[in-house]
Order: C-alpha cells, then structure tokens, then sequence
C-alpha cells in the first residue's frame, strides 16, 4: 500500500465536501485523513484527502473523476516526497499525584512536544510531525496511560514551485486578508 | 512525481449572447420561467405540488411562451426530458414538487447521467426556514442526487435564481452533457428579487473548462498510429450524435477506409448501407464486429465508454489493439482499457482535424475478413429469424417489417430487454439520430415516456416505441399523457408474456429454473381505448403487414399489441465472464 495526498482545491459553497467523499465512497477507497481549509486565496478551499492505495492507476482514476465535480478548480495527487506535510496530535495524559511524574524535558527536547494545558489531574501536549513521529511519541508516552487521543490529520504543501495561481492564471483572486 | 487534472480553459462563446432586463422587481418564481425563455426552453415536463405551486402560478401567465405538460408520473417527465434531450439536441427540463416529487425523478436522472443527457430538473422546496425539521414532503434530494448530477445546487433567495439557472443550463450542456437538478425553497419563488430581472447566459466557469478543441500533439499522435495501422477497427459510439459529428464520421471512414461499428448508443449514427458499416459491438452485438475486435491492430474509439456490455471480459479483450480513444471526457481515458493515443475533444472537432492528417486508404481485404462472419450470422441467425416458418410470429419480423414500412428513417425508441436488442439488430438504420433507448443504466419503462419527449421534440418525424409488455407496466400511465397531448406516437408492445430477458438468462444460465417471470397480463388494447387511445393486438402473421400499415397510417397515437413466440432467444451472444471472441450463436 502506498500512501498518496490528493489536494483538490474548490470554490467555498455549499455540499462541496460531500460532492467529493461520495466519489471515493463509491469506489470504497478509505479515507486516512481528510482536512479542509480557505486557501490564500479568497472564496477558495482546499482539501487534503490522504489515502492508502496498491494501486496508482486507481489513483490516478479517483484524481480524474474528482476533477469532475463542478466546484473543484484543480486536484493533484501527490507521493510523500513530492511535499512537505505534517500533522498535530494533541494526548491527554493522567497526572495523578502517586504516579511517576512526566518527564517534560524529554518530551520537548526528544520529541518536540509541548504541554499545552495543565490541569490538577492531567495535562494537554501538543505533538506536532509526521505520522511515524506522532506515534513513536505514542509509544514513548503510552505507559503513563492515555485518556484521549486526537490528530488533526494532514496538511500539505507540495515541493513545486508552482502554485495554484500558475495552474489557474484566469483567476484573479484577492488574499483572504 | 505530481498528476495535474487540470485543463486549459476553452469557453464556448455565444456570441448571440444577450443580457436581458425587465425593469419591474419580479418575484423567484416569474424569475425561474423567465430564465427558461432566455434559454430557449419551450417545452417544460413536470407535474405540480405545494413546494413548486408559485412556479406553476407563474407558468399561468406564460402559457403563450412555455408548453408545459403534465404528465402522469415525475419519472415519466424524466424520461420524456431525456426523449426530448435526444432527438433535439437541447437541454430537457423538468419541473416537480419537493420530497417524492423529487425522488420520481431520480431514475430518470441516473439514466441521464450514464448516457450524457442534458438535462435541468427543477424541484420544489421547503422553505429556507424549515429545512432540516423534517417539513411536510422535505427530502434531501441535494444529498440523493450528488452521484446522479453532473452539478445540483439548492437555491435559498430569489436572487441567487438568474445566475444559477444560467450555470445550470451551461453545466448540463456542454461538454460531456448530463443532468443538473436546482433545487428552490419555497421562500425563494415566493420573494421578490432585489433588483431588476438581468438574464446573463453563462458562457464560462472558472472551476470547469470543457476541452473541445484537441491538443496538437495528441491529434499527431492518433493520425500516426492510424496510418500505420495495418487492420484499424473504428468504434463509435453515443459521443458522435451529441456531437453532431455524423458527417464527419463518414468522411473519416471513407478517407481512411477502417471497417466501422457502432456501439448500442451509436447506432444510426453511420446508415447500415455504408459498406464500411459492419455492424454493432458487445453482448448481442454482432459475430464479426466482436470477434474480429481480437484481431485488429488499431482500434479507434470515437465518443464511447469502452461499457462492459461492450467489451466482456476485459482480460481478453482487444490486447492486441492499439488504441487511440476520442473523447471529450478525460475521465474515460485509460478508465477501462489503457490508450496508446488519448484525443480529449468534442468529437466533431477531433474528426475535423484529424481528417487531413490521415492517409487515404484501401482496407477492403481486411473489411472482407467481417464478410465471412456476416454470412455465417447471417446463416445461422438473421434468415431463421426472419423466415417466418414458426407457428408465432417473432420479434426480428415484426421489427423489419417496421424497418421496410418506414424505410429505416423512423425514430426508434426501445425499451429494456429482449424487445430492445431486437430493434438494434434488426432495424435498418438509415438516417441519423434515429435510435433512442436507455443504455448505461437500463431502465425498464423508459420507452413510452422518451418516445412522448422525442415526438414532442421530433413532431414531423414518425416515432415508434418498442416496448416488452413487462416494460409497459412500468409506465403505462403516460399513455394518459400522450392522449391528452394527441401526439401520433406509435407503440408496438412486443407481447412474449415474460420478462424475457431475464428468462433467457435463467435459461442460459441457471437451468431453466424460471424464477418469477412469466407474467399474467392486462389486455393491453383495452387499456389504450381506457385513456382514448385506438390500438389492435396482431395474434398471426397473415395479419402483421396489415396491422404495422394501419399503425404507421394513424395520424394519431396508436397502440399496437403483437403476440410474439414466448421462448425465443436473443443471439449472438457475449455470455458474462466471456471473451468477445466467444460469442455464442446458439
Ligand atoms: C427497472 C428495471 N427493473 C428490472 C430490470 C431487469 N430487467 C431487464 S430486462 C427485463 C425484462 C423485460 O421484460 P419485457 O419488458 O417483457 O421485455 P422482453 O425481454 O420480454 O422483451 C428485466 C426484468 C431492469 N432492467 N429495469
Ligand atoms: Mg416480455
């Protein structure tokens, strides 16, 4: 299995999100992660769909099929090293008074994770990297107990110098702010 | 490595383009009726109801401009949208209320979809304030039809209502054409518009761009694999009518001399005389065209999908072939079979520019390998069939009798099953955009309505429905439509007493165990006289020619019943799992 980014960008209405699940829906390809924000640009969101596929061909199917719907502007599917990407978990981890307390120099200098919010009987750390590294943080951090767990899922960036404004050049969008 | 999806933009410009103002505020429902006069609409399908009552209110005082008609189901305006779409080439409208107004429709829009039929459904809505509260006759049909649209939009404020109706109407037909469905709330139809009525026809989206015009390199490409292609086999398919592209076809075929077939959408798109033509692709298609698709070098797809009723088993099909596929939607390309030369382009337009780039041919050696096939179909098959020596009449006799009478330019509508396969083998194909049935999604009870819509498109044209009698059960009432309209379209129910089809399946298939398709009948004449329509049920063969003249004499709607052989097959054909190449013909 390999794991592919597709980003699609759309125009910001209504339903767009359900108009390109559904597409994936139907050929039961599974959805890793999915997240979705405005882009630079005005009036113009962008999803980063990851998915895990044997096959390229299929893939590169769902990015034409998707290309399809109305609203997307543009869709790229990417390898992992044709972008620069990341995630943020966030792990809230149990301080109870007789237990061995959390070694916060490791977790921010080992790990580069951060405690966000400290409460009387936990605490809330912010790891922010890959997949691997949020679970190689997992596992380092698993033996005091975990209450809660979340990623945000992955955003990216592709490695080439083009943007979308260069796929899109008719376009003349304003930046958000 | 990065695949980019995205196109260059080539707009279609109408240079007849005309911004339109009326100066009085109007309100959403004057607004929607106002849009379809921009649009050319005159002819609206649809069926009324609480969530699209101001709409007809409006439709009232345009009754001059708009010939609305009612229907007896919405799934029957689906279809007769469709009907309409096909003949005319234009945009098939529908209109119909919320909740199961809307979801009537829904079949009709998942055959649109499948065989790229333009078309804009209107549906009523609750309004914007109730959505969500389970409303009287509320449904999401946004939500039910995102995978059966090309594009849907839900419209909450009468303003948004010029704009949208425009991109409806662009979306549905350009390009790959398909059905869009708007969606008013009430509130919508209701509420003035905040300003003047100004109709823009939409001419260019920025988030979708058609490619028409082929890229260079692509044509270069194709025009070389063509040239050197020692056995070329030409495929067309339902792209070539939508595109009008049927006269360059033949100046392509002619110049090149590439034996050509048609796919079940394509037929009448090239005449069954043209001595290139050597018949139809796929499951019950022909004996050569299907055997010899093993053994050509070049295969040129123009405006087909590469459907698995096309090409059974696809491990052993054409793996030989090059391929050079046109197509105006990249999403078909490298979708079922790899292709060596991609054309992404309006048919017409690729055929036009890849006309001067191919070399005048002589293929006749290679066209006479489908001769031999031909004969032993023509043996085995075609003459048995057409005899006449069996005690029943049978469906191939009925179906070329039609084809004689009506010299192959009549407009056939089918419908699904055995009836179907029978009026594409057998009609005589002639003149082109004659053959209208549901392919891609093959919908029983699409006949009737479609042959309305495509008469009321086509009204000097004959048009003759061929339809199962379990088919006509399905939607039956529209011959209620059709009396009322007084259109003369011509029915022939193909009466075998069973879902034939699927008997010959479970024949073939799952040893004759007949499993629920011998089917009790009405009697079907006394029906047609119920809604006022005449008709005759034909029981022998002394009576067919007289009872098919009295029929195509009519200059009203007519209904004729004939008793056909009740266990007869529908051969050659490409059993499921099978290669191509072998195509049962028996
Ligand atoms: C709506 C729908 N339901 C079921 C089917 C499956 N089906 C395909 S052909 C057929 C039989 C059609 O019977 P009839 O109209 O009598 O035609 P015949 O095959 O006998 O000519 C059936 C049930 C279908 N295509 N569409
Ligand atoms: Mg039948």
């Amino acid at each position: 299995m390999t794991t592919y980014t597709i980003c699609v960008f759309t125009e910001n209405t209504f339903g767009i999100l359900n108009k390109i699940t559904t597409i994936l829906t139907r050929r039961r390809i599974n959805i890793e992660s999915l997240t979705v924000s405005e882009t630079e640009r005005k009036g113009i969101s962008r999803f980063t769909i990851v998915i895990h596929h044997d096959s390229r061909e299929a893939v590169e199917k769902l990015v034409r099929q998707i290309r399809k719907v109305i609203e997307v502007l543009a869709v790229f599917g990417y390898l992992n090293e044709d972008i620069a990407f990341n995630e943020i978990a966030l792990f809230k981890i149990p301080t109870p008074i007789d237990a061995k307390p959390i070694d916060i120099e490791t977790i921010n200098k080992v790990h580069k994770a951060w405690v966000v919010y400290w409460h009387l009987n936990y605490v809330i750390i912010q790891k922010t990297g890959s997949e691997e590294e949020i679970f190689e943080f997992f596992d380092y951090i698993k033996p005091h107990g975990i209450l809660e767990f979340v990623r945000s899922g992955r955003v990216a960036v592709s490695k080439s110098p083009q943007t979308l404004v260069d796929y899109l050049p008719e376009a003349n969008w304003e930046y958000i702010q | 490595m990065e695949f980019n999806e995205k196109q260059t933009a080539v707009a279609e410009m109408d240079p007849q383009a005309v911004a339109s103002t009326t100066p009085e505020l109007i309100n959403g429902s004057h607004a929607v009726i106002q849009a379809l006069i921009h649009e050319g609409v005159e002819t609206i399908f649809g069926y009324p109801g609480g969530a699209i009552m101001p709409v007809y209110d409006a439709i009232y005082d345009y009754q001059d401009r708009v010939n609305h008609i009612l229907v007896r189901h919405e799934q029957g305006a689906s279809h007769a949208a469709e009907g309409f779409a096909r003949t005319t080439g234009k945009v098939g409208v529908c209109l119909a209320t919320s909740g199961p107004g809307a979801t009537n429709l829904v079949t009709g829009i998942a055959d649109a979809i499948i065989d790229s039929t333009p078309m804009v459904c209107i549906v009523g809505q609750v309004a914007a304030s109730l959505l969500g509260t389970d409303a009287f006759q509320e449904t999401d049909i946004i939500g039910i039809t995102i995978p059966i649209t090309k594009w849907n939009y839900q419209i909450t404020r009468a303003d948004e209502i010029p704009e949208i109706m425009a991109k409806a109407f662009y979306i549905a037909k350009s390009g790959r054409p398909g059905p869009v469905l708007i969606d008013i709330t009430k509130n919508a139809q209701n509420e003035l518009l905040s300003k003047p009525f100004n109709y823009k026809k939409c001419e260019k989206l920025l988030s979708y761009h058609p490619r028409l015009a082929p890229k260079a390199d692509q044509i270069q490409v194709a025009a070389k694999l063509i040239n050197e292609a020692k056995k070329p086999f030409l495929f067309f398919g339902h792209g070539v009518n939508i595109a009008k592209a049927e006269e360059e076809l033949l100046q392509f075929i002619e110049k090149t001399d590439v034996p050509a077939a048609s796919t079940l959408l394509g037929l009448s798109s090239v005449s069954v005389d043209h001595p290139n033509y050597v018949g139809w692709l796929g499951m019950h298609g022909n004996y050569g065209t299907n055997v010899l698709t093993n053994q050509c070098d070049v295969i040129i797809a123009v405006g087909m999908r590469f459907d698995d009723r096309v090409t059974g088993d696809l491990s052993r099909y054409a793996r030989q072939a090059k391929v050079v596929h046109i197509e105006i939607d990249p999403a078909e390309i490298n979708k079922i079979m790899k292709t060596e030369a991609p054309v992404v382009g309006d048919a017409k337009i690729v055929l036009q520019q890849l006309l001067p780039l191919v070399n005048k041919n002589d293929h006749s050696e290679w066209r006479s390998e489908f001769k031999k096939y031909e004969q032993e179909e023509f043996e085995k098959i075609t003459t048995p069939e057409l005899s006449g020596d069996t005690e029943k009449i049978k469906m191939a006799e009925v179906i070329r009798k039609l084809s004689d009478k009506t010299n192959g330019e009549a407009i056939m509508v089918a419908d699904v099953g055995q009836h179907q396969m029978m009026t594409a083998r057998y009609y005589q194909f002639k003149k082109a955009n004659s053959f209208i049935t549901s392919g891609g999604l093959g919908t029983m009870g699409y006949a009737l309505p479609a042959a309305f819509g495509a008469k009321v498109g086509a009204p000097d044209r004959e048009v003759v429905a061929i339809i199962g009698d379990g088919c006509f059960q399905m939607t039956l009432q529209e011959l209620g439509t059709i009396a009322q309209s007084g259109l003369p379209v011509k029915i022939i129910i193909l009466n075998n007493n069973y879902l034939g089809m699927v008997r010959q399946w479970q024949q073939l298939f799952f040893e004759k165990r007949y499993s629920f398709v011998e089917l009790q009948n009405p009697d079907f004449i006394t029906i047609a006289k119920g809604f006022g329509i005449d008709g005759h049920t034909c029981a022998n063969r002394e009576d067919l020619q007289a009872s098919i003249d009295t029929m195509i004499a009519s200059d009203k709607p007519y209904l004729l019943e004939v008793l056909v052989e009740k266990e007869e097959n529908v051969f050659p054909m490409v059993p499921t799992g099978a290669s191509v190449s072998e195509i049962r013909l028996e």
